[in-house]
């Protein structure tokens, strides 16, 4: 659906349902340069499992204009007057990547509203090396291009997909490329110059769910291990592909979600 | 991880990994019509377009989605479908965009059944086109209308060789939010991928060089993710509520591959023209090698030129990379590698000489197909577009005596030979 937010024409992707504020809400925050498409296994599957699915594509980012948000408190920030907005009471948080770092905040801003965070492929740190930092600026379509190939395991280099005929570079570079072309920017620069998620992660007491990936080169394994320790009792999985694990292992990823959902009160 | 792997790497492993339950290396042959579900809930979500699976093979099978995959990575596309031939892909992907009251542009020197089909068949219900020389960028913008809802041609045309400018006509395309849509059956990925100059969306007769062995019709729609279905009034059935699963958007679900998810949902549940699991088999054979072939196809084709043109039986010669040709310069841009192994000519004698050549080779083929790993010959007169008039005939660049040859993989000396045979029987009929 598309709505006027902030002033700014804002689409948030909805998994083919109307929205229903009196339902639980999964409200799921894409990573760096992405958009709702990074969802496209998970928004339709959950809307129709009964639960309010909101996937928004964050400012210039897919179908919604609007400036960039220039820092993760600025992303969170944005995020919760959504909710405010859409009226949404009782909202699981599922982050992917940088989305992961959004989610910490929130968890800060969110008093009740917040019933569980979700973290897939996340870490409470994602440094950006100066390289890529530097060709986001000067060539987003090259580094978006370098960050799908390096984001995928093995799936993506061998043309392997759960769905039939598609192809995750193909698909991923183009979900990239509808982003304002400096949105991937703001978003590599916020993710690197986000230094409070340890007290972030220590500061969680909702229940917490982390899916990670076995050869993620974007947030690796490694680190995301450290982050899950910082978290209390925080349910942990490994799945066997590379960063973009919501397309990459959607079937297993959705699975492990529901079963966490249907632990929840 | 990430290796990024080049053309020839990809023509033989994308789409597949061997499976840790039986190791097969070469892609099974999953020769089945259904797949037994987990559960109610999985078979839901499947029929649904939740989550990406099999459920029926007129939809999907693994067999046809490996093939899939693999043109996918070679062409660098979103995501492709396979289909049970070339045509059957052409008729996919302009049903799947155009309704009654819309208007097509497209280039008025193809092959004989994609004319037919926007010339004859699409008026019927209510899709007309207008037809436009290939070459002629200007004209293809005049002829764009505000009901236009897609731009199609051939990159190398059948039978003519003329070639599309292809990134000026993307240009054109792109600055109208029209869709450029491509048959690239004579180039394949290897000679130039159409993604990269600007167009939008190709459509393949696997049957030919991609298949490459004459044993298997195929076709597929390569999807390359790259154009903006968002207008609601202009795409209402790919970005509007569509009747399927309960009023979908297919743009805003599935984006960049939405045009196929649209296709599979409506075209393959619908018209049903899916590719059987065998004969995706043996496609994917062929593009295992497709990278030697066409170098060999390219090869033996220069060869043949060098021979027919100092031929004193031969009348004239047409091939893209002769520069005699007159998209020579565009072909040398677009297609560095070569245009194809499809070579014209006339040979001395018109009509009944291009007949009596025909009929006394003995390793050439006469038959109605291309790139095929053999040798092939017609004359298209009297097969392929015999129901034309010699006007409209010469409208798409044809002549009477004209002689479509498919370049195969033997040995140069020896078609040589074969092509000698078929002179001195000319020769004795023009005595
Ligand atoms: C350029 C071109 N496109 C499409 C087709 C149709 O392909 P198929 O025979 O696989 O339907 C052909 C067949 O000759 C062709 O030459």
């Amino acid at each position: 659906m598309i709505i006027n937010f902030k002033g700014a024409k804002t689409y948030i992707g909805t998994g083919g349902k109307s929205l229903d504020n009196t339902k639980k809400t999964l409200c799921f925050l894409h990573g760096s340069g992405q958009n709702h498409f990074s969802f496209i296994q998970q928004a339709r599957f959950f809307a129709y499992k009964g639960y309010s699915v909101i996937a928004p594509d964050m400012p210039a980012h897919g179908f919604s204009d609007g400036n960039p948000c220039k820092s993760i408190k600025e992303n969170a920030d944005w995020i919760s007057d959504l909710l405010v907005d859409l009226k949404l009471k009782n909202v699981v948080v599922i982050g992917h990547s940088q989305g992961c770092l959004v989610a910490l905040e929130l968890n800060r801003i969110l008093k009740s509203t917040l019933e569980a965070l979700i973290f897939v492929a996340g870490s409470n740190e994602i440094p950006v090396n100066q390289f890529l930092l530097d060709l986001s600026k000067e060539n987003p379509q090259k580094a978006s291009q370098m960050m799908v190939t390096w984001g995928h395991g093995i799936d993506g280099d061998m043309s392997i997909n759960k769905w039939p005929g598609h192809s995750h570079y193909g698909e991923g570079n183009n979900i990239m490329c509808m982003n304002k072309s400096t949105a991937l920017k703001y978003d590599l620069h916020s993710c690197n110059d986000y230094s409070d998620g340890i007290d972030a992660a220590k500061n969680v007491k909702v229940p917490a769910l982390a899916v990670l990936a076995k050869y993620d080169q974007m947030t690796p394994l490694k680190s995301g291990l450290k982050f899950v320790e910082l978290i209390k009792n925080c349910e942990t999985h490994i799945l066997d592909c590379g960063h973009f694990l919501p397309s990459e292992r959607p079937v297993e990823l959705n699975s492990i979600i529901n079963s966490f959902l249907s632990k929840l009160k | 991880m990430s290796e990024n792997y080049k053309f020839d790497t990809l023509s033989l492993h994308a789409g597949h990994i061997p499976d840790k339950e039986t190791g097969s290396r070469a892609v099974p042959i999953y020769q089945t019509t259904s797949y037994v579900f987990n559960s109610t809930e999985e078979a839901a979500s499947l029929y649904n377009m939740e989550v990406g699976g099999h459920l029926y093979t007129r939809i999907s099978n693994p067999t046809v989605a490996a093939l899939e995959q693999r043109l996918a990575a070679l062409e660098g596309g979103a995501s492709a479908l396979a289909c049970s031939s070339g045509m059957a892909a052409m008729h996919l992907v302009i049903s799947a965009i155009c309704s009654s009251g819309d208007h097509i542009v497209a280039s008025s020197k193809m092959y004989g059944a994609n004319i037919n089909l926007l010339q004859h068949t699409m008026p019927r219900f209510g899709v007309n086109t207008d037809f436009v020389n290939p070459n002629d960028p200007e004209a293809i913008k005049k002829a764009i209308k505000p009901n236009t809802k897609l731009v199609f041609g051939e990159v190398i045309g059948n039978p003519g060789l003329d070639i599309m400018d292809v990134p000026e006509i993307a240009k054109i395309c792109n600055s109208k939010n029209i869709p450029l849509i491509l048959d690239a059956t004579f180039n394949t990925p290897y000679l130039m991928q159409p993604f990269k100059h600007g167009a939008n969306i190709i459509v393949h007769s696997l049957t030919k060089w991609l298949g490459g062995h004459g044993i298997a019709i195929g076709g597929a729609i390569v999807n390359g993710g790259n154009f903006d279905w968002g207008d609601k009034d202009k795409f209402p059935t790919i970005s509007g509520p569509h009747f399927a699963l309960g009023g979908i958007s297919f743009w805003e679900e599935f984006g960049p591959s939405a045009l196929i998810a649209k296709i599979r949902a409506e075209g393959m549940y619908n018209f049903g023209p899916s590719l059987s699991p065998t004969n995706a088999f043996h496609l994917m054979q062929g593009i295992e090698t497709l990278p030697l072939r066409m170098k060999k196809h390219i090869e033996n084709t220069h060869s043949i030129l060098d021979f027919l043109v100092s031929h004193e039986m031969v009348e004239w010669v047409k091939h893209p990379d002769l520069e005699t040709h007159p998209d020579h310069e565009v072909a040398k841009r677009i297609l560095p590698k070569g245009s194809g192994s499809i070579v014209a000519f006339g040979i001395k004698g018109g009509r009944e000489a291009g007949k009596a050549f025909i009929e006394s080779v003995q390793l050439a083929s006469h038959l109605a197909n291309v790139g095929d790993a053999k040798t092939l010959l017609i004359h298209p007169g009297s097969t392929t577009h015999s129901h034309l008039s010699s006007e409209a005939m010469k409208e798409g660049g044809l002549t009477d005596d004209m002689i479509r040859l498919s370049v195969g993989l033997e040995d140069f000396n020896d078609i040589k030979k074969d092509f000698e045979r078929g002179f001195k029987a000319v020769k004795k009929l023009n005595k």
